[in-house]
């Protein structure tokens, strides 16, 4: 993948809530990483036993069928796009 | 009691009678506690990867858990083949595998590899126990998590040290399943009402959750023509008028020219796999859709639902078959033109072949299906024989068809036969495989003479790797590459070496007598079909191709129609 195809790819963020347990981030990532998303930002807090979890993420696909393949998830409790498409910058 | 008598303590206590597994060193504790019990049958396998294919071949034919049980590193890494196989399917399995003690996890020890990392992609859920006195929450959690929903298999990896620890817990409360939530269905049969051309089309999901009397009385009562998946074969019942068949890549051209000219798709519990829909813009052009599934995840994911209904399969067919009962749907004609068409182009193998003709699979699978009893439980391979019986092989149940559909798994049905088999001894249980899937998992007959299994095999034997052979043909301009199996073992000695008794058969007169014998046979057999190398499975749509482009079998030549000598 070049540059210049990543940068015209939608970006969104997605904000996760999700138990903390043994390979948990692992498996968020796996998720996002096979339905087609590439990670371009991360930040994660414990919070209580909880992971709260920012993603910024680029892709083609509709991100709508991430976010339901990421609720199927059983330690995630929640997952909420911010203000749908953030940006959708030209090569 | 320590971790490894907690979990049969947890078998006890959700009734799983049956487990399928392999022992070594880090699972040692469970084996141990395994002596002094009597409730729970262990069935020894002779692979790991066959240890998952049985308990999933197990929980295929009962709709029960499938359990299965190995030790650490190849132990774990034998199973991945079959829990990724579960997992594609939606089959509920626990897997519970020992680990290297707590404190040697990541030294690279002895047997060490990161299950949890690996299990990954191909599981519902996967936990690594770090705490003994988590054990009986976890096992709770996980035996009810691989049934509920959308089912999947479930994997615990327990540390050697912690399997051996006492625990002060008690047993949890067991986790009661949410009661379904009911769905509105106004807008869809509003939906359903208005269509001329309405066509049903169902998958595994059906059985999957134990709805398969409820889509039989819906299918019934609304008379609406029908397909089927490839895991949706016998939703309908061998004996449903309506129903078409197989769709997709090698189905019939009835039920792919249904799907074309429907004006409205009512999928339940499918989810609308390449293989079935063939290239997505061309597929069900001119239909609305209502998509009827458990998981969410699956609506609108490949092609957007006008209407989608996620639930329980149960609540919802039994809704819809209310609301038709007393208004039936005006669809005669419709009906009239879905006959026509299967009479014309479904699957019907010749009846009068030439009694000294080679065998074709077709004219087996016919045959057989015809001699074997209605709830004989058919447990495929991968490949060319498996498409022959998917075509013609009639199913009253899903649940007598065990199919690799989703992962496709060569080597899958030999063990699914074992797992089927433990479900009922007394069920006619065969094998229908090829030479080149039969070889994958050929060490169970040590399994099958083992616990006297009556299990029947049937080796469709072209000596090659027949689809991949058939797609060379007739998509790679014919160069054929690593496809050949000429120098297969004599399938009939290999079967007595291991004290099961074979025949072999190679001309179509032969094949009634063939069935016959084996079925009569009061104890595993193996019947070795001879079939020509060259046979296609037809008709066949090219991968990334519309259904609407298939491909029909050409005019056969009279070479194929040689007499065996």
């Amino acid at each position: 993948m070049n540059p210049q195809t990543q940068s015209a790819m939608p970006s969104y963020t997605l904000n996760c809530r999700m138990a903390h347990e043994a390979a948990a981030l692992e498996r968020l990532c796996q998720v996002v990483r096979i339905r087609g998303f590439r990670i371009a930002r991360m930040n994660m807090e414990s919070v209580g036993g909880k992971l709260d979890i920012a993603l910024t993420l680029e892709g083609s696909r509709p991100i709508g069928m991430l976010q339901s393949q990421l609720e199927k998830l059983h330690t995630v409790a929640e997952v909420v796009l911010d203000g749908g498409v953030l940006q959708s910058r030209s090569a | 009691m320590n971790g490894a008598q907690h979990i049969l303590e947890a078998f006890h206590r959700h009734s799983i009678d049956t487990v399928f597994g392999y022992p070594g060193g880090c699972i040692m504790p469970l084996y141990d506690a395994l002596v002094d019990d009597v409730g729970v049958e262990h069935v020894l396998c002779r692979h790991e990867q066959a240890c998952a294919l049985a308990a999933d071949g197990y929980a295929r034919a009962s709709g029960k858990l499938g359990v299965c049980i190995a030790t650490s590193g190849p132990g774990a890494t034998n199973l991945i083949t079959g829990v990724a196989n579960a997992h594609r399917d939606s089959i509920p399995m626990l897997v519970i595998t020992g680990q290297v003690p707590a404190g040697l996890i990541g030294t690279d020890a002895f047997q060490e590899t990161d299950v949890l990392g690996m299990s990954l992609g191909i599981v519902k859920h996967s936990y690594l126990v770090d705490n003994a006195d988590e054990i009986p929450a976890i096992l709770e959690e996980a035996i009810e998590l691989a049934q509920s929903g959308r089912p999947g298999p479930v994997w615990i990896d327990i540390p050697k040290d912690i399997l051996l620890t006492d625990i002060a817990a008690g047993a949890p409360e067991l986790i009661q399943p949410q009661a379904p939530q009911t769905v509105d269905i106004r807008d869809a049969m509003t939906l359903l009402r208005a269509a001329r051309k309405p066509l049903l089309y169902s998958g595994g999901g059906v059985s999957l959750a134990h709805a398969e009397d409820a889509f039989r009385d819906f299918a019934r009562t609304s008379g609406l023509p029908a397909v089927a998946t490839l895991k949706g074969l016998g939703n309908a019942g061998k004996h449903n008028p309506t129903d078409m068949g197989m769709l997709g890549m090698h189905g019939s051209r009835a039920a792919n020219r249904a799907v074309d000219e429907c004006d409205l798709l009512l999928v339940i519990g499918a989810r609308l796999d390449d293989r079935a829909t063939g290239r997505l813009d061309g597929f069900a052009p001119n239909a609305q859709m209502i998509h009827v599934d458990a998981d969410a995840a699956e609506i609108n994911k490949l092609r957007p639902a006008d209407i989608a209904l996620r639930g329980d399969l149960n609540a919802i067919l039994a809704a819809f078959t209310a609301e038709l009962a007393d208004a039936p749907l005006a669809i005669k004609e419709w009906q009239t033109q879905c006959r026509t068409w299967h009479t014309t182009s479904g699957f019907h193998a010749a009846d009068n072949e030439e009694p000294l003709a080679p065998i074709t699979g077709p004219a087996f699978i016919r045959q057989l299906s015809r001699i074997a009893p209605d709830d004989t439980v058919i447990a495929c391979d991968v490949g060319q024989h498996q498409m022959w019986v998917a075509q013609y092989y009639r199913f009253d149940s899903p649940r007598h068809h065990l199919t690799s559909g989703g992962l496709g798994t060569m080597g899958f049905g030999l063990p699914a036969a074992i797992g089927a088999q433990f479900t009922d001894r007394n069920a006619t249980v065969i094998n229908v495989t090829g030479d080149g899937s039969f070889m994958m998992n050929a060490q169970e007959l040590a399994t099958i003479r083992r616990y006297n299994l009556p299990i029947k095999l049937i080796v469709l034997d072209n000596q090659c790797l027949g689809m991949v052979r058939q797609q060379q043909e007739l998509f790679y301009d014919n160069r054929e590459s690593q496809i050949n199996l000429d120098d297969n073992p004599d399938f009939v000695a290999m079967a007595r070496a291991f004290d099961i008794p074979a025949l072999r058969i190679e001309r179509t007169d032969q094949i009634r007598r063939g069935i016959e014998t084996i079925l009569a046979y009061n104890g595993p057999m193996l019947l070795h079909v001879a079939i020509a190398r060259e046979e296609n499975v037809w008709p066949i749509v090219k991968p990334g191709a519309s259904n609407r482009d298939m491909i029909d079998e050409p005019r056969r030549t009279t070479a194929k129609k040689e007499q065996v000598a």
